[in-house]
């Protein structure tokens, strides 16, 4: 709580291994349950555990995470090969293993002619990949990255992109990804957690999340969309054109209407199968029923 | 047909304790310092100023201080050398002053504070770093004046072994003073220019004042303001020196209250300093 502000309510979540994506509006409380994953604020009622460390032990937790920040926090005079040195000795590594860390990390994120050169000299790209290899040197079971791919162009994110992969997918360890970008988390993510008002609003793991109802199909038509969808309601079928395709609650015989007036418009029928939504919609339908309920 | 997959185990890398995090913290920040010109500048001019001008006044003690006694008391003049307070000052500010500010501003403090550290370590380890740089004014020519007086024949041993045990005492009572509050202030803003021109504001904005007007109203009670008149007073008292206005342990008090009361306000301040923003 922060005053009279709850920021972070009714939240009981038990996260598998993995790579798990932490999406919400902005003032969803993601910011806050970062802060409780790092042990940097205790709750007010209830427990939380990290890798089986209560987080109100704070340091333990700590020991185990690494947190790539959104922001800009590096120390500007420092060489990049130093800051990462300095912050794996600061978590505890002893200084011969801390520069052979700093240097093995330094050439995954692909800083390596670089790394001699002050911080300050580097342009963003390079910053966000140091705030990476500093949150790696000390080898944590735990990554927390938040909005890792914050002001990179696309090349720049792609890339950024893939060695969070690469983590996401070694043995032993976890990742947790905090962001905006919707298509990021979906393609790295397996498991998902939806704040919104400082509430849980989901969780679960994607695929189950996207793949909507057995009751509806998703129809990819090259053409009109809309006229296609009308056509469809006029027969009496629950039809929406959305940006994603024709949505169709399924009844029996559906299959052969749907042929027969895509021949009539002359329209292509790319697609037909069960809804599977983006994250994104998935993400803007909670939003909306979230709002719409806190309203009543 | 049976398959049986490797079970795949992560080494632990093993981590050292929190003393060896501090210390990482207090050696890069000690190294980072002594790389900078003015720090080495300003620590050799100020230990060479003040060592060179007390063995001066010692060896010309009857010509500069006519009825001085040569016995502990007279120790209270290197004590009291203004050139003290002025490079302690000088160091505060250029150091102190940016310890905490350039990790607020840089927001640096996200980066440590991420780490298996608390905010108290965090501190303890930015203090490590300004006292010793502090006390290489504060104690180091208070220790080395009767040091140098005994080698010379000028005192016996035992009053020099007095002497530097009480200029160890008083050194440290100055440089936990000016290091909590030279936290304190550059705790509470991101620029370094603005928490340097507080420790100004503090050493002469209190000194002068306090001994303009207590001359002008005749109330020696506004000395105790001044954290130089309050060091002065029980530097007084403990090398045995006479005069002096105000009573010792009440400034005694007052310093140490001030550095308890600064330093408890740092801790409140960088709890109150979010770390992790949205």
């Amino acid at each position: 709580m922060f005053g009279e502000v709850r920021a972070v309510d009714d939240l009981s979540v038990a996260i598998p291994e993995g790579a798990i994506g932490l999406v919400g509006p902005n003032g969803a409380g993601k910011t806050t349950f970062l802060r409780l994953l790092l042990g940097l604020v205790r709750p007010t009622t209830g427990t939380a555990k990290v890798l089986g460390h209560n987080i109100a032990e704070g340091v333990p937790v700590r020991e185990r995470i690494g947190y790539m920040p959104e922001h800009d926090c590096l120390i500007p005079d420092m060489t990049g090969v130093g800051l990462v040195t300095f912050m794996g000795r600061v978590s505890g590594l002893d200084a011969d293993t801390a520069i052979s860390r700093a240097h093995d990390v330094l050439q995954f994120v692909g800083v390596e002619e670089e790394r001699y050169r002050k911080i300050a000299e580097y342009s963003t790209g390079m910053k966000q990949k140091i705030k990476l290899a500093q949150a790696m040197v000390h080898d944590p079971q735990l990554y927390i990255f938040d909005e890792p791919t914050t002001g990179l162009d696309p090349r720049g994110r792609t890339e950024m992109l893939d060695l969070v992969r690469v983590i996401a997918n070694s043995p032993g360890r976890n990742v947790v990804l905090s962001s905006h970008l919707l298509p990021d988390v979906e393609t790295i993510c397996k498991y998902i957690v939806i704040l919104d008002g400082g509430h849980q609003i989901a969780a679960g793991e994607l695929r189950q999340l996207l793949s909507g109802s057995a009751d509806r199909l998703r129809i990819d038509v090259r053409g009109d969309r809309e006229a296609f969808a009308q056509r469809l309601r006029e027969t009496g079928l629950e039809a929406e054109a959305t940006p994603t395709g024709v949505h169709v609650a399924r009844k029996p015989g559906v299959e052969g209407v749907i042929f027969e007036i895509a021949k009539a418009l002359g329209a292509e029928v790319r697609y037909m199968g069960r809804e599977i939504r983006s994250l994104e919609e998935f993400f803007l339908e909670l939003v909306e029923r979230n709002e719409a309920a806190v309203s009543v | 047909m049976s398959i049986s997959l490797p079970t795949y185990t992560r080494r632990e890398m093993p981590l050292l304790g929190r003393r060896h995090r501090l210390r990482a913290i207090i050696v890069t920040g000690l190294r980072r310092e002594f790389k900078r010109p003015a720090v080495i500048v300003s620590t050799l001019l100020g230990v060479a100023l003040i060592v060179i001008t007390s063995i001066a006044i010692l060896l010309f003690a009857g010509l500069f201080l006519p009825g001085q006694a040569l016995d502990l008391s007279f120790f209270f003049v290197p004590a009291s050398n203004q050139t003290v307070l002025f490079f302690i000052t000088l160091m505060a500010s250029l150091v102190g002053s940016a310890l905490i500010a350039d990790d607020l501003n840089s927001m640096a403090l996200t980066l440590y504070l991420s780490r298996p550290i608390t905010h108290a370590d965090y501190l303890v380890a930015k203090a490590a770093i300004l006292a010793p740089l502090i006390s290489l004014i504060a104690v180091l020519p208070l220790v080395l004046t009767p040091f140098v007086a005994a080698l010379l024949g000028l005192f016996s041993w035992t009053i020099a072994l007095q002497a530097i045990g009480l200029a160890v005492l008083l050194g440290s009572l100055f440089t936990a003073f000016y290091t909590s509050v030279t936290l304190l202030l550059s705790s509470l803003t991101h620029r370094k220019s603005y928490a340097a021109a507080g420790i100004f504001a503090v050493t002469f904005g209190l000194t002068i004042p306090a001994e303009i007007l207590s001359i002008s109203i005749s109330n020696p009670a506004l000395l105790y303001a001044s954290p130089w008149e309050d060091y002065l007073a029980v530097a007084r008292a403990a090398f045995g020196a006479p005069g002096g206005q105000i009573d010792w342990p009440w400034a005694l008090v007052i310093l140490l209250a001030a550095t308890l009361v600064a330093a408890s306000l740092t801790y409140l301040r960088m709890k109150a300093v979010e770390v992790v923003a949205g």
